[in-house]
């Protein structure tokens, strides 16, 4: 249903589906944000895209991409609420991942370049946003990773911080990754994603003789699509 | 990153600038690669375009498929009307008639556009050091006005001025290398790319927009009407063209290289010019001729990574 809604002062229209946060930066506005990715559902994790809105009287500070377009809401997105609290969230974040590069560039950019808090594991890069968990459930449909433990030990890993069984070695979990803590390389013909401690062997073509994709990945992809075996042999080139 | 497309399509920005509707033909590559780009680039653009392809096929009156700011130039001045906009959205700025804010100035061209006739604007504009992104889609001829040579064409490919005979093998020079070119102004960012890798583009095209001062990214786009290719192949023929050698990708940041996308054995070169019409003509010891020929190339690219120049 479109809803008509403010932000900064303007109208503009959206659905009450989408995720404010989206029809922010549809219509040209910056918000930052890490954990965010519109493929997926929002979580809401890393507290950067917050926003001041306005519904009715009430006026609150929220995080804009778990919040629904509502009819009539008035979004302020630089108030010095937001930017005070923002400040907050880029010294607590980078006390969390002080190794983190691409944090620490955003972070410079909003002008936070130290954090008066202590780091507690000055080598981590992972800022816990689950963003690769809901990659690799919602679109890969692997669910091979999730988070383990709570509160102060709350991590992303592995089942048991073993071998990821069900990893198929896609790489969507590197791509998305907002601080690129996951890593991934290929050696002699076998496909590792370091985090998670999986190694897999390429198919080679049996036309080309070159490693083209992990073998587990394309036998998955033949009993998803219920496909022949046999169609996948050979690279996407030569097929 | 090479192997990690599987699901590209679904981890791109929806947020689509260059919509549907548009001429292009059948299997275009080239506006698959524009469309690509201005999803990454997003609605913070505008866009400079030179005569070509793209202005043709994007822009009939009374119709446009960008919903960005998009301007279209005489042939050969793409990158000085891009550097201009990038001077006066600066100047705008500084003045307060304008919020200050990160806005990507892109100007595009085809391989005659940048190569032939648009290289002295193009020269002029990474000499400068304006804060913009150049693009340059090469499809290796003019192909919108059907099909002529130009300096990007590859040795040995039939174009309706350079035309395969009894007496001529067709296009009778090597590839202008204008990346290198480009890189040569010592320019923060340059990187050829290819919509058939769309994560690497997609990462190339993020970069490209953050570094401050030019960047030049040099894009693949397989044409099936020209190359007399079949459209269904296009993409194909760019993964094709990576793996024989006839377009590595590469990065050049702060003048360190990087091939992106590394092929320790090169495909022999029959697999890349067979499915193609205008390399039809060619025999066994020409075709033997141009694979030493990339792959000398080639070694060149891998002796020069990591290297600063």
């Amino acid at each position: 249903m479109t809803v008509k809604f403010k932000i900064q002062g303007r109208t503009y229209t959206g659905t009450q589906e989408e995720s404010l946060l989206g029809a922010i930066r549809r219509y040209g506005y910056e918000v930052p944000s890490l954990c965010y990715h519109e493929a997926v559902s929002p979580y809401g994790a890393c507290r950067l895209c917050l926003v001041e809105v306005q519904k009715g009287k009430r006026r609150k500070l929220t995080t804009s991409c778990n919040y629904p377009v509502l009819e009539g809401i008035e979004v302020f997105l630089d108030t010095e609420k937001v930017v005070r609290h923002r400040k907050m969230v880029f010294q607590l974040l980078l006390a969390v991942a002080p190794a983190a590069k691409k944090l620490r560039e955003l972070a410079a950019e909003y002008g936070v370049t130290e954090t008066p808090f202590v780091p507690e594991d000055e080598k981590n890069e992972c800022i816990l946003c689950g963003l690769c968990n809901r990659v690799c459930k919602e679109v890969v449909e692997a669910d091979a990773i999730s988070f383990a433990g709570r509160g102060t030990s709350k991590r992303m890993e592995s089942p048991y911080d073993e071998t990821a069984e069900a990893c198929i070695g896609c790489g969507a979990c590197v791509h998305v990754c907002p601080t690129d803590c996951i890593g991934m390389k290929e050696e002699n013909n076998i496909r590792s994603i370091l985090r998670w401690h999986r190694d897999l062997p390429m198919q080679i073509c049996k036309k080309c003789n070159r490693p083209f994709a992990p073998t587990f990945q394309l036998n998955e992809f033949a009993k998803r699509v219920n496909l022949d075996r046999a169609r996948f042999d050979n690279c996407p080139d030569c097929r | 990153m090479e192997g990690m497309n599987v699901f590209a399509a679904r981890l791109f920005p929806k947020d689509n600038r260059f919509v549907s509707g548009h001429r292009a033909c059948q299997g275009c590559a080239e506006v698959l690669a524009v469309r690509l780009i201005h999803q990454i680039l997003g609605r913070n653009t505008m866009v400079a375009s030179a005569t070509g392809c793209m202005e043709i096929i994007s822009s009939s009156y009374p119709d446009t498929a960008w919903s960005i700011p998009w301007i279209h130039v005489a042939f050969e001045n793409a990158a000085a009307v891009a550097s201009g906009i990038e001077a006066g959205l600066q100047i705008l700025m500084k003045k307060g008639r304008m919020p200050k804010r990160k806005i990507n100035v892109v100007g595009m061209a085809g391989d005659g556009g940048t190569a032939d006739i648009g290289i002295q604007a193009l020269s002029g504009a990474l000499e400068r050091g304006h804060d913009m992104i150049y693009i340059c889609y090469d499809n290796e001829a003019y192909m919108n006005t059907g099909v002529q040579r130009s300096s990007s064409t590859p040795y040995g490919a039939s174009t309706t001025t350079s035309p395969a005979g009894k007496i001529s093998i067709g296009q009778q020079t090597w590839k202008k290398n204008v990346t290198m070119i480009a890189a040569a102004h010592n320019i923060p960012y340059v990187a050829t790319a290819s919509p058939s890798y769309p994560f690497d583009l997609a990462e190339k095209v993020r970069k490209a927009a953050k570094v401050k001062g030019p960047a030049y990214l040099h894009v693949y786009s397989a044409c099936p009407t020209g190359w007399r290719l079949d459209p269904k192949l296009a993409i194909t023929i760019g993964r094709l063209a990576v793996q024989t050698g006839a377009f590595p990708l590469y990065e050049i940041e702060n003048g360190k290289l990087k091939i992106s996308v590394k092929t320790p054995k090169l495909r022999p070169l029959q697999d890349y010019t067979k499915p193609q019409g205008r390399f039809r003509h060619l025999d066994d010891a020409t075709i033997a001729e141009i694979e030493k020929r990339l792959f000398e190339e080639y070694q060149k690219l891998e002796r020069r990574e990591g290297l600063i120049f």
